[in-house]
């Protein structure tokens, strides 16, 4: 039993050694006590809209860009009508200097993702915020919200 | 349950069990800053430890999936992997009881990952009684091919 437990002890310290030492390494630092993360706030980082007013938005404010946060597959086959696919996995990518600089021009940004389950509308609208925007809208509900609203879809799977 | 002390049987477990560790730690040590997005999802801890859990539990299934294929302490790495595992059940069956389906950063950092939270406690547990297996029963030592442990 006691040579267990000094194996135990032998395990977990070696992996504090190779945590701590890769966690010194520049480029892929972390803050040890949380600081440096912090989760998005509704109010701060983006406000909740529900979908009869996002669509009110929609038809009536010039430049409102949707953004959705779903699978390629998913956007495919039938998103809000004008949305435009974003990965949140590859942002690097998805959120180009030409981009950037026409989400900072528009009249209002609303994120949805596949339902309520999904955090990744929040996160990415934090990123925005990160990137010096208006704090966007979150879509109560996400997509299946506003298929349940009988709001407009576009898409191959409509 | 003379055949669950079976030397060969351990090594069996120890190669399959920590080759899935090696898998799950290898995205998570190229670059943890995904991670903490992860767990921070899981809404069970407060913000102040998320950061320190992204930066250490990827090197504790490094070397325990390390310790486990080699044989080398195997039956500390079976109780790392014990301790590691159930973690990992009460994390996704707290979400689970809530009805939230979360990425799991299982194997992959993307927060996209998601799955149903049952499925997930589910798929951990024979790796739950393959680490029980190797610290419950450890091989005989009268076994004509003793482990290194």
């Amino acid at each position: 039993m006691r040579g267990l437990v000094r194996d135990t002890v032998l395990l977990v310290f070696v992996t504090l050694v190779l945590g701590t030492a890769a966690n010194l390494i520049p480029g892929r630092q972390l803050a040890w006590w949380g600081r440096g993360f912090e989760p998005p706030r509704a109010g701060v980082d983006f406000n909740f809209l529900d979908p009869g007013s996002a669509d009110a938005m929609r038809t009536s404010l010039p430049r409102v860009v949707f953004l959705d946060t779903r699978s390629a597959t998913e956007f495919a086959s039938d998103h809000v009508p004008g949305a435009e696919e974003i990965s949140y996995t590859d942002l690097g990518a998805a959120l180009s200097p030409g981009r950037l600089g026409r989400l900072r021009s528009a009249g209002a940004i609303i994120i949805y993702g596949a339902s309520e389950e999904t955090d990744v509308e929040q996160l990415l609208a934090q990123e925005l915020r990160r990137r010096e925007m208006a704090p966007p809208y979150v879509l109560i509900g996400g997509f299946l919200g506003w298929q349940a609203s009988g709001l407009p879809v576009e898409g191959g799977g409509q | 349950m003379r055949w669950l002390r079976n030397p060969w049987l351990h090594r069996l477990l120890g190669l399959v069990l920590g080759g899935i560790f090696l898998y799950a730690a290898h995205a998570k040590i190229l670059d943890p800053r995904p991670l903490v997005t992860i767990i921070w999802n899981y809404r069970i801890l407060p913000p102040g430890p998320v950061n320190l859990m992204a930066i250490y539990m990827p090197w504790m299934e490094l070397v325990v999936g390390l310790a486990l294929v080699a044989g080398f302490k195997r039956r500390a790495a079976a109780l790392c992997s014990v301790g590691l595992l159930v973690a990992f059940m009460v994390a996704l069956g707290i979400n689970a009881v809530r009805g939230v389906n979360v990425a799991c950063g299982c194997f992959s950092t993307s927060a996209e990952d998601v799955h149903n939270a049952w499925l997930l406690v589910l798929r951990d547990l024979p790796m739950l009684l393959a680490a029980l297996v190797m610290l419950v029963f450890p091989p005989s030592p009268r076994a004509s091919s003793p482990a290194r442990d």
